[in-house]
């Protein structure tokens, strides 16, 4: 609700409400709605295998890892085949593990520190689901902040199958009912590296976010 | 029949008449016919428009069915009649009219239930998804449906098929030079296919067509598709186009 | 060569969305989904608007209501000069656009960043977008290699696009780091949550919305969807019918500003819901519906004038089908009435349109308003009516036709075809002659085909 003030600040809001409730006194026909049995996307039949997949045509890099210990290798191996610089880590348990695991001779910054520096050369976060449908991954402000997926050239998604959900609509749906939107600021559905086509309509991969996004994949819950 | 058929390309109605009898149907031609409307109707003179829609309706009120060789006109009084002629007291007959008005092929496959009418044309031929009988009309298949059982004909595909060939009416009086740009991309593709007829159940695309093809001395003519079905093995020697297509010049 | 650019962008977009349609199994169903979701959100705009502002509010985030482009520019310079703003980065919005804020801004010596990188490309060439989802399509990336020589680095030595975009991406950079303010639009407004949803690619969307300290967001009121849910279908059917993909890269919602306790994220959180003429249109029960437009750009991409001449042509924020039917009823139908007769009516806009907008009727709907308005040329009114008596007559026209043809023939006799008293001559600018038959069907009829 407005306050008052916040109403005198702001007169059209009133004239543009009265303005729509006129507009809308028109009547318009309405058709018939869509038949229930019509289905719309091809529901998902094997989450992983079409997540895999997926992640194959966004040009993501996904690995699958047997256990913690697996996951820390990969980890490492990316972060060799990264230039010399700090990295960014959500400051979460699972990661703190990881990292130990995995031992880099780097530079971090925990999220609790505060936002990525610029010159961050990878971020490192959990996600909240993976999505089959699209091979996306649904990240929040929870997960080391907005930047932490976006500032440096490289994303590593550290997940496990069991968050794997089939669509787009099993996602929103679970956000919807977690409120995970009340609890945090920003969340974002990402489904590959950033990119561009507007010159001559040619992909570019890596615009002005990551160029690799990598999610490190391992079994189990 | 449309009003710029009956005035600049008669052949086009001449053997709409010769393939509805061959398929045996008894044809009347109301002489008091003039124009449907859609020139006033489509540069949005509807007050101009509606008494033309009401004298046709009254010409045709006591048609069983009438059918017309053009995908435009029949859109005009199948989609828009009642619209146009929603406070008239003609408002009924309008559209008990538009239920009993077909397009030629759509007449042809969907009523007369024939696609086989004993034609025979041994050319190669594209064909052209004219606009209003694919998007207003919804005919897809029809068209083709009878140009696959004609005797001889190569039907070759060519692309954007279903892109507008740039007419529309008096837009190609008003934005001369986009209609004139749009024609000559249709006859790009046209060339591209090597064929040597392109076809289309529209007379009013195939008429602006032709003169772009003959502008620009293109090696392919315009027929339309009554034309090609009137055309039999005993009327038309192969080596001689049938006559309604546009005038001779410029070819190359 | 601009055609050629041109027909080159949108074949390589033909390609990509029947790829994108694939992954959609009922595409029809999707429309019509998509449909009944804007169609409900439409018609209960007031309901859905106040429940998004009342849930942003509550997360300490600000709502403005704009009657028009002033009232809009106004709110978003007085917050950028009360709280000292001098640089701002702007991701793509083409409402934006419409109530022409840059300048305002830049009037105020406020520096102002399009981020997007085809906006970036126009905003140094200081023209407008050329397509709303591909601002730049109609530059070869020699042309913009070029561009980027003389307005950023005289070094640039390549006309690679990956290279271009490195330099834009490092030019850029500073900007997103520098600037307080960050602008964004907003692809849709999420009434159950309060969220803004925005699709991007580039990731500069992103960085525009994280790193400075003030996030505002310009929109227009009709943007409104009713859940969280709907985005399941909303989102796959934008990208592929704007861009071919099955889904944009970046998803975003943004619901305020940062919260207590998150790593980083503006300090202030501003929506600002434009009308300028949009409540207007809910009151015209033929054409509420165009409320509807996600602005995908599908209609652009099928459209084969659009193809032709291209989006500065129509000298409007948006160009093609959507733009020709949306803007008389933002600026007024006198000005803007040409643009729906820059159409052949093919009806290919309302074929693809993810949202079954019937583009091609409101075009000629709006031809009908401007005539019952009085708004079209004497001239042609009078032409009309002479027409209508002619047509009234079945004598009188078989006899015009007749003098017509006859009068034609005797025209091109004399060798006079395309001359200034040739009635034909705009037709024989770009075709042969029409025929001209010595007899009409009529008289073929009555001689030889009368079987009764």
């Amino acid at each position: 609700m407005q306050t008052r003030e916040a109403q005198t600040e702001n007169p059209s809001r009133e004239r543009i409400l009265e303005r729509i409730r006129a507009g809308l006194r028109t009547v318009v026909p309405q058709p018939a709605p869509l038949a229930s049995d019509r289905v719309i996307f091809e529901p998902v039949a094997n989450p992983l295998e079409r997540f895999q997949q997926e992640c194959v045509s966004n040009l993501m890099e996904c690995a699958l890892t047997a256990d913690t210990a697996a996951s820390a290798r990969q980890l490492s191996e990316v972060l060799q085949s990264l230039p010399a610089g700090e990295i960014f880590v959500q400051d979460d348990p699972s990661l703190r593990r990881l990292i130990e695991l995995a031992a880099p001779a780097r530079a971090i910054r925990w999220s609790s520190e505060g936002a990525p520096s610029e010159a961050s050369q990878a971020t490192i976060t959990l996600a909240e689901a993976l999505i089959a449908q699209t091979g996306s991954i649904l990240v929040t402000a929870s997960c080391g902040g907005r930047g932490a997926s976006v500032i440096a050239p490289c994303h590593i998604v550290y997940a496990n199958t069991a968050q794997l959900v089939p669509d787009l609509a099993a996602a929103l749906g679970r956000a919807s009912e977690e409120r995970i939107l009340d609890r945090n600021s920003f969340a974002c559905v990402i489904s590959g590296s950033s990119r561009t086509a507007d010159i001559e309509k040619i992909l570019v991969q890596g615009a002005h976010g990551p160029r690799r996004l990598v999610v490190i994949l391992e079994n189990g819950s | 029949m449309p009003c710029f058929v009956d005035q600049l390309l008669p052949e086009v109605a001449v053997d709409t008449v010769k393939v509805l009898r061959r398929v045996g149907y008894a044809v009347e031609f109301p002489e008091d016919q003039t124009c449907c409307g859609q020139p006033a109707l489509n540069t949005g003179y509807w007050d101009e428009a509606r008494p033309c829609a009401e004298h046709f309706v009254r010409v045709f009120k006591n048609a069983d069915l009438v059918v017309c060789p053009s995908g435009s006109c029949v859109s005009v009084i199948r989609v828009f009649y009642p619209e146009l002629l929603a406070h008239s007291p003609l408002r009924e007959d309008a559209i008990s009219l538009a239920s009993r008005t077909f397009e030629f092929s759509e007449f042809l496959v969907k009523v007369a239930g024939v696609t086989q009418v004993g034609a025979t044309f041994r050319h190669s031929v594209t064909y052209h998804a004219s606009c209003h009988g694919l998007r207003e009309l919804k005919l897809r298949e029809e068209p083709l449906q009878l140009l696959r059982q004609v005797d001889g004909l190569k039907l070759v595909e060519m692309v954007r098929f279903e892109e507008c060939c740039g007419f529309g009416g008096t837009f190609a009086a008003k934005f001369a030079d986009i209609s004139g740009a749009m024609g000559n991309s249709k006859a790009d593709s046209v060339d591209a296919t090597g064929a040597e007829f392109v076809t289309a159940i529209d007379p009013s695309c195939l008429m602006h067509l032709q003169g772009i093809l003959g502008k620009r001395r293109a090696a392919a003519r315009t027929i339309y598709l009554a034309s090609v079905l009137a055309s039999q093995a005993s009327s038309n020697p192969t080596n001689q186009a049938p006559a309604n297509q546009g005038p001779a010049q410029g070819k190359s | 060569m601009h055609r050629e650019i041109i027909r080159r962008g949108m074949d390589s977009y033909d390609v990509a969305h029947l790829k994108g349609r694939a992954r959609i199994k009922d595409w029809e169903a999707a429309r019509q989904k998509c449909q009944e979701i804007r169609r409900e959100a439409v018609n209960h705009l007031d309901r859905y608007l106040l429940q998004f502002e009342e849930k942003v509010v509550a997360r300490g985030g600000h709502v403005f209501w704009a009657a028009n482009s002033e009232e809009a520019c106004t709110y978003v310079k007085s917050l950028a000069t009360r709280l000292g703003v001098r640089t701002v980065v702007k991701s793509k919005s083409m409402v934006t656009e419409e109530i022409h804020l840059s300048p305002v801004l830049e009037k105020a010596g406020i520096k102002v960043w399009e981020t997007d990188l085809g906006e970036f490309i126009v905003q140094l060439r200081e023209e407008p977008p050329y397509h709303i989802v591909t601002p730049a399509m109609h530059l070869n990336r020699g042309q913009i290699a070029q561009l980027f020589r003389e307005k950023l680095d005289p070094a640039i030595a390549t006309d690679d696009p990956r290279d271009l975009m490195a330099v834009a991406r490092r030019k850029l950079r500073e900007a997103f780091f520098a600037a307080e303010m960050g602008i964004s639009g907003a692809n849709f407004l999420v009434a159950d949550t309060g969220v803004i949803a925005i699709s991007t690619n580039e990731g500069n969307g992103r960085l525009c919305t994280s790193v400075p300290r003030i996030h505002v967001v310009v929109t227009g009121i009709e943007k409104v969807i009713p859940r969280l849910e709907d985005l399941a279908v909303l989102w796959p059917v934008l990208a592929t019918s704007g861009t071919g993909q099955g889904i944009t890269t970046y998803g975003t919602l943004i619901g305020g500003p940062r919260r207590p306790g998150e790593a980083d994220g503006p300090e202030e959180f501003h929506v600002v819901l434009v009308d300028n003429g949009r409540s207007q249109l809910l009151g015209d029960s033929e054409q509420r519906e165009v409320l509807h437009c996600i602005r995908c750009g599908a209609c652009l991409n099928i459209c084969p004038v659009f193809r032709h001449i291209g989006g500065h042509t129509y000298g409007t924020t948006y160009p093609g089908p959507i733009g020709s039917v949306l803007t008389p009823h933002l600026d007024g139908i006198a000005r803007f009435k040409h643009l729906s007769y820059a159409s052949s009516l093919c009806g290919a806009c309302t074929s693809v349109c993810p949202v079954k907008i019937d583009l091609a009727h409101h075009l000629l709907q709006n031809r009908r308003n401007a005539t019952e308005a009085g708004a079209t040329k004497s001239s042609e009114r009078m032409m009309f009516r002479a027409w209508r008596s002619v047509m009234l007559h079945p004598r009188i026209y078989a006899l015009g036709g007749w003098s017509a043809r006859t009068a034609l023939r005797i025209v091109y006799g004399l060798g006079l075809a395309g001359s200034i008293v040739d009635p034909m001559r705009v037709w024989n600018r770009y075709r042969s002659p029409v025929p001209l038959p010595s007899e009409s069907f009529r008289a073929r009829w009555r001689k030889d085909l009368d079987a009764n």
